[in-house]
């Protein structure tokens, strides 16, 4: 045989070609079994040091020892390792067991002296992608079949519900009948605008006989402001929304922050096409006017995002693409066709984008408001030295009085003529009760010597400073700059010096308002001069004016170097600026307008791309199902669940696209299905084949997320303030009435009943909320004020004639329902139990699971 | 015979396990470890700040001797610039049979050495407090993964289910403060329980604990319409988990109100034992995370103090203020877990974020300074019970008690062996969120075996 098979990719196919000499069967049967499931971390990322790249590499080994011992499968550790029986070895490969023949393979290979021939050393990195991998189901296009025909009439009124049938059908499972109307509107009023219907609307609804009565309280809810409050929320998740920084030590606001979370809510509001919401986040300022202005405050993405570079680009790619190309940060992807050079060619980008701000006012303002600023810190800069300057001098003078305090201190002398404050320090100091960690007081009553001691140091400090200043080659910056061969006062005078000269708490310091009553006439003008000033400048500087929180390209976009391993102080080849490779065309483009952004935004917002619309919908159709078509909505890739219903998924995105990427559009045709309006039932048969409801045979009930619950405590109490917009209100403020979506979120303290109740941390970008039932969230409802307080207004609002009117009230209020006779009967003789109860029965009802739960 | 252990764990248990037992997933009930553990609680110490190891538990003869001169040996980056060495202004002594030495300002925990393993050869990746402080609590470097706490009663539950599982008591914040103790991506159940332990009033303590306004009667009495209410709306559409699992929910809140904040009131114990801890949030922490353990409660991490008082830029002496504060309360934490029959199932962890460097700092500003920077290279964290080998040291820095030299352990391995201790694998202790299976070491770690009881 002559034909030499390239070695990259070698499939299948390959393993049946005839193999005559060792180095054909390595090429043709050995090296296609490493390459599927030992190269993705044994080659660049060598993991436990074992590099299969090469012959030498493999005689060498990793930390554990050699991988083959050529001849001797026995003995060779690659060979335990895939048989998986030792005790010690671990098993390989990770991901399941080697077939038997492959095994085989591999031992016969060892046996005949693991013959890797020098022309097949493997390249890492070279980061080629398969015909196997690229069809993976994600990275195809998206295509929009023909819903399956359904012979059940209500079933068969509208695409998704023909798909959802179908499976079910498929599957043997029962649907589940409709469910109740009040049901159905409890459940649309929450899931489309966080709260719960009113009466009124309820009324309406119930008495509008009409087939258009559901899309009539769709289209109103849509319509409704308090729409994009609760959807833009689920977005801010995936945008790691926060009002501050994360800062170390103390709360950094970012008071200008909301307006990002602003736009959104907008965005959402005014079905903005996603296509742009998608482009003005990633690089509205490179778009031609009137779309950047209108797109600008949405490039918070960027500019409020956390300080990691690689985060952005971890939002970037999970939030638009559901792809985690930063797992491909120190190796190729382990599992998805994601090269380590994605990575870097996307931080590349990233990293050529500095953080900005665009001022909403006028310029002038801006201007005076920046000058005043820089006036004030100035001021203060030279408040400070001056003073500081001063105190040294007033402290240098006093040491050369030291023998005259000294002397007064033992009583030689009398204090005439002395400063009666700096005497006291001296004598504080000297007291013989006081411990010190060094050995200059040891002999301070020799008041002559003392002093000689105390000038010494001085003039000792003040030399190495200067020395110091010019190692340094003047004022320094921090930074991994040590190694400095700065000198250094002997450790115990370090101490004494402190005592002496520091500016906290020491004998000769006089700092702020001591400092004034040694200065002249000339001097203390000054200082209070200065003093004045700056507290005039602190004064008159007026809020800064707002801005938005944007991103700019730097002056030199400059692209990435590949990191070996992942490590900083490892840089490999620099690797241009592009898009994924698995989304682009075999060579892909290079960037090349500045930073690329914008290229790359057009690319993520791109009919062509397949990703960007199946990723919304999905993330849509969670929020409404509580599970997602892809369960992983953030995980497209080969570790994320595969679609339940592809071909549902596939005409969503369709229809995405066809309908201008419109969401309300999605969200219409979604929440109007029969799919959508199944009841929550028990059923036997159904349970056992599908206990996880995957196929949608009933409905999900679902925990009442934070934002939720805590507007619907608000809207139960008749205190539901609802104004949109501005800035944030702390959560746990007894006046914060509004909705909470417009409460503070923080990266470093994020408010208890969020955290509580699993609000995400918005440090990173966040796929799906956690649902969590614990009794401290239970403690909430029996003892917090709010909830108390919710729970008393409750009951105040209340105004039927008799206790079973106003019980009868607050089920239509919470439950969207009537009692039944039993729970009647339960309040009714709690109430008649306990005096003054009401408050109490309504906070019951409160913490009760129905009002937690939507069905 | 009711022992006071005997009748806390009947207390402990409180809740009717049996009723969670019949539910399908009580997220906190107790979990099978992966192998049969040695420990069952862990006490993390955090002297927040990072303590200088060449002043605390990493006597360098040489260090002394070269006080003053440039180190001979090539310096290795740390966050600020350095000058000279800087020998140690503190005296070391042998203690215990062990005869390890122990720095002057921590006599106390010399005087029980004997149960500590000194780990001299720990480091981490970088030299700066916030990426540390994420390694040692998260095992990560970026903000945003689950804390130690987390992992660990994810994977084993907790004991007592009127008592959050995981606690983390500071006087005001450390350094990064809550995203320490964030469970993530795990359910939040598994997040640290934050309590300010300067607060003296149980309410500051824990928030929802008490009701301001109902008497217990009236509450119990709400409570009763209140279940019924929920198991009517079961009986009416049909079982549901998730309905069943808030009704318990709330029947264990109910006993918290009492169960915590008797577990959480210090004055509860005799006057001589709270005396032996001396005085201080830190004295008040080591005593609460004593109470805690021994009502089941799985992780209590105890910081030191607000903001990060170890950082001894400007003068290593403070070190001595500092452990005069921490001394008394870790040795009588030790006696008292003995004491109480819990030291053997319970890991005590004494440690900061990284260490310090052998050289004095001279920082921002010209100024002379005797004080040491960060160092991330070789530090000492300490480790008592759950298994682990007493009196004895493991691993070494150089001769300036820079970098780990010897058997170096970094943050991953002490998390693996830990977990080890717990009966948990920490490569199969795994969470799988975003389609990635995450663990608290990522990809690292190693058991150390030297350093436990076989």
């Amino acid at each position: 045989m002559n034909w030499v098979l390239s070695t990259a990719l070698l499939g299948s196919v390959c393993l049946v070609a005839a193999a005559d000499t060792p180095e054909e069967r390595f090429e043709t049967k050995v090296r296609p079994i490493l390459a599927k499931n030992c190269f993705a971390c044994h080659t660049a990322s060598k993991m436990g040091g074992l590099a299969l790249m090469s012959r030498e590499s493999v005689l060498a080994g990793g930390k554990s020892g050699p991988a083959v011992v050529p001849g001797k499968p026995e003995e060779s550790r690659l060979i335990l390792a895939v048989r998986q029986g030792d005790a010690v070895i671990k098993a390989m490969p990770m991901t399941g067991k080697l077939k038997p023949e492959e095994i085989a393979v591999l031992e016969d290979w060892v046996r005949d002296g693991a013959v890797w021939p020098a022309s097949a050393r493997v390249q890492a990195g070279t980061g080629r992608i398969t015909a196997e991998q690229r069809a993976f189901w994600s990275f195809q296009p998206v295509r929009k079949g023909a819903p399956p025909a359904v012979a059940n009439s209500e079933w068969s009124r509208q695409p998704i519900d023909q798909f959802i049938y179908a499976k079910m059908r498929e599957r043997g499972l029962q649907p589940a009948p409709r469910a109740a109307r009040g049901t159905w509107m409890r459940r649309v009023t929450f899931d489309l605008i966080g709260l719960p219907p009113t009466p009124e609307e309820t009324d309406a609804y119930l008495n509008d006989k009409s087939p258009q009565a559901e899309a009539k309280v769709v289209d109103r809810l849509l319509a409704s402001p308090r729409y994009g409050e609760r959807w833009a929320r689920h977005w801010l998740d995936v945008a790691r929304y926060s009002d501050d920084k994360l800062e170390s030590q103390k709360e950094l606001p970012h008071p200008n922050a909301f307006r990002y979370r602003d736009w959104v809510i907008a965005a959402f509001n005014n079905d903005m096409p996603y296509s742009d919401f998608v482009l003005g986040q990633i690089a509205a300022d490179l778009l031609p006017e009137p779309q950047r202005t209108r797109l600008l405050p949405g490039l918070a993405f960027y500019g409020l995002s956390p300080e990691q570079q690689d985060e952005r680009v971890d939002a970037t790619t999970r939030g638009f693409l559901g792809l985690t190309v930063a797992c491909a940060q120190c190796h190729d992807h382990k599992f998805d066709p994601i090269p380590q050079t994605d990575f870097y060619a996307l931080q590349g980008v990233l990293n050529s984008t500095d953080i900005d701000e665009v001022p909403l006012a006028p310029e002038a303002e801006v201007a005076a408001w920046k000058a005043h600023k820089k006036r004030l810190d100035d001021k203060e800069v030279e408040l400070r030295t001056f003073q500081d300057e001063q105190a040294m001098i007033v402290a240098a003078m006093l040491a050369a009085q030291t023998k005259d305090y000294v002397a007064a201190v033992t009583g030689a002398r009398p204090a005439d003529g002395l400063d009666a404050e700096t005497l006291k320090r001296w004598k504080d100091y000297l007291d013989p009760a006081k411990q010190h960690d060094h050995p200059f007081l040891d002999h301070w009553r020799d008041a002559e010597k003392f002093q000689a001691t105390v000038l010494a140091l001085l003039a000792e400090k003040k030399d190495i400073d200067q020395k110091n200043l010019i190692r340094l080659g003047g004022p320094d910056a921090r930074g991994d700059l040590s190694g400095a061969e700065l000198l250094s006062l002997d450790r115990a005078k370090y101490r004494f010096y402190n005592e002496l000269f520091g500016a906290r708490k020491s004998v000769l310091y006089f700092a702020g308002k001591d400092l004034d009553r040694w200065l002249g006439a000339l001097h203390s003008q000054h200082l209070a001069g200065l003093r004045a000033s700056a507290e005039e400048l602190k004064k008159s500087l007026p809020p800064q004016y707002p801005f938005l929180h944007t991103v700019k390209d730097s002056e030199k976009p400059r692209n990435a170097h590949l990191l070996i391993r992942g490590s900083r102080d490892n840089p490999g080849t620099e690797v241009p600026r592009r898009f994924v490779s698995i989304l682009s065309p075999a060579e892909p483009k290079l960037y090349t307008q500045g930073s690329g952004r914008l290229e790359l935004a057009r690319a993520i917002a791109s009919i062509e791309n397949p990703l960007t619309p199946r990723v919304m919908v999905n993330r849509i159709w969670q929020h409404h199902f509580g599970l997602g078509i892809v369960r992983t909505p953030s995980n497209f890739g080969q570790l994320g669940e595969r679609p339940t219903h592809p071909e549902l998924l596939d005409y969503l995105a369709a229809r995405f696209v066809e309908s201008g990427w419109s969401v309300k559009a999605i969200h219409r045709e979604i929440v109007l299905s029969r799919t959508y309006a199944s009841a929550w039932i028990r059923h036997e048969a159904n349970e056992e084949k599908d206990a996880a409801n995957l196929y949608l045979w009933r409905a999900n009930r679902q925990r009442l997320d934070v934002e939720t619950m805590r507007d619907a405590l608000l809207a139960a109490g008749g205190n539901l303030e609802q104004t949109g917009g501005g800035p944030p209100l702390r959560l746990n403020d007894d006046k914060n009435f509004r909705r909470t979506v417009y409460g503070y979120r923080s990266r470093r303290k994020l408010d208890g009943t969020l955290a509580l109740f699993d609000h995400p941390n918005p440090n990173t970008t966040n796929e799906q909320r956690n649902v969590t039932n614990v009794p401290l969230q239970r403690l909430y409802f029996l003892n917090n004020p709010f909830v108390m307080r919710q729970g008393e207004a409750l009951a105040a609002r209340l105004n039927g004639p008799t206790d079973e009117a106003r019980i009868r009230q607050a089920y239509r209020l919470l439950f969207v329902r009537q009692p039944d006779a039993d729970e009647l009967r339960a309040g009714l003789a709690f109430l008649k139990s306990e005096k003054g109860a009401w408050p109490r029965y309504a906070q019951a009802l409160l913490a009760s699971n129905e009002f937690l739960y939507v069905d | 015979m009711i022992t006071r252990r005997n009748l806390l764990k009947t207390i402990g248990a409180g809740f009717p396990m049996t009723a969670f037992a019949q539910m399908s997933a009580n997220p906190a009930a107790p979990r099978q470890p992966h192998f049969a553990p040695r420990a069952k609680h862990v006490i993390f110490l955090f002297l927040n700040g990072g303590p200088s190891q060449v002043d605390t538990f990493d006597p360098k003869p040489a260090l002394q001797k070269f006080h003053g001169k440039p180190m001979p040996t090539p310096n290795l980056k740390s966050e600020r610039k350095t000058g000279n060495l800087l020998g140690s202004p503190f005296t070391f002594k042998k203690y215990g049979q062990s005869g390890i030495e122990v720095s002057e300002i921590f006599p106390e925990i010399g005087s029980v050495i004997d149960d500590f393993c000194v780990i001299r050869s720990m480091h981490t990746e970088r030299p700066n407090h916030e990426p540390s402080l994420l390694l040692t609590n998260c095992g990560q470097r970026l903000p945003g993964h689950p804390s130690m706490g987390s992992w660990i009663t994810y994977g084993l539950g907790t004991e007592n289910q009127n008592l959050p599982g995981f606690v983390v008591l500071c006087p005001g914040l450390p350094v990064l403060g809550p995203i320490l103790w964030t469970s993530a991506y795990l359910p939040g159940l598994y997040q640290g329980t934050y309590v300010p332990n300067n607060e003296k009033e149980i309410d500051k303590l824990l928030p929802n604990l008490r009701n301001g306004r109902y008497s217990a009667a009236e509450q119990s009495a709400q409570l009763g319409l209140l279940q019924k209410l929920n198991r009517r709306q079961m009986e009416r559409e049909g079982a549901d988990p998730q309905l069943e699992a808030g009704i318990q929910s709330m029947e264990v809140a109910f006993r918290m109100q009492t169960e915590a904040a008797d577990a959480f009131d210090i004055t509860r114990e005799p006057e001589k034992v709270r005396a032996s801890y001396g005085d201080g949030d830190f004295a008040r922490g080591c005593l609460m995370a004593a109470r805690l353990v021994e009502r089941g409660v799985r992780m209590v991490q105890v910081y030191y103090g607000d903001d990060q008082p170890w950082d001894s830029h400007d003068d290593i002496l403070d070190h001595r203020r500092l452990a005069r504060t921490a001394d008394t309360p870790i040795a009588a934490l030790i006696r008292d877990l003995k004491q109480r029959g819990l030291l053997k199932e319970t890991i005590v962890v004494v440690t900061g974020e990284f260490g310090r460097t052998p050289a004095t700092e001279v920082s921002g500003l010209v100024k002379v300074q005797n004080g040491r920077d960060h160092n991330n290279h070789g530090y000492s964290s300490l480790v008592a019970g759950g298994g682990f080998r007493g009196g004895m040291t493991y691993g070494a820095t150089d001769d300036f008690g820079f970098q780990a030299v010897e058997n170096p352990v970094d943050v991953h391995d002490l998390h693996a062996t830990m977990l080890h201790q717990l009966g948990l694998d920490h490569k199969r202790l795994t969470y799988r969120y975003s389609g990635r299976d995450f663990r608290l070491t990522d990809v690292h770690g190693n058991l150390i075996k030297a350093i436990v009881e076989t």
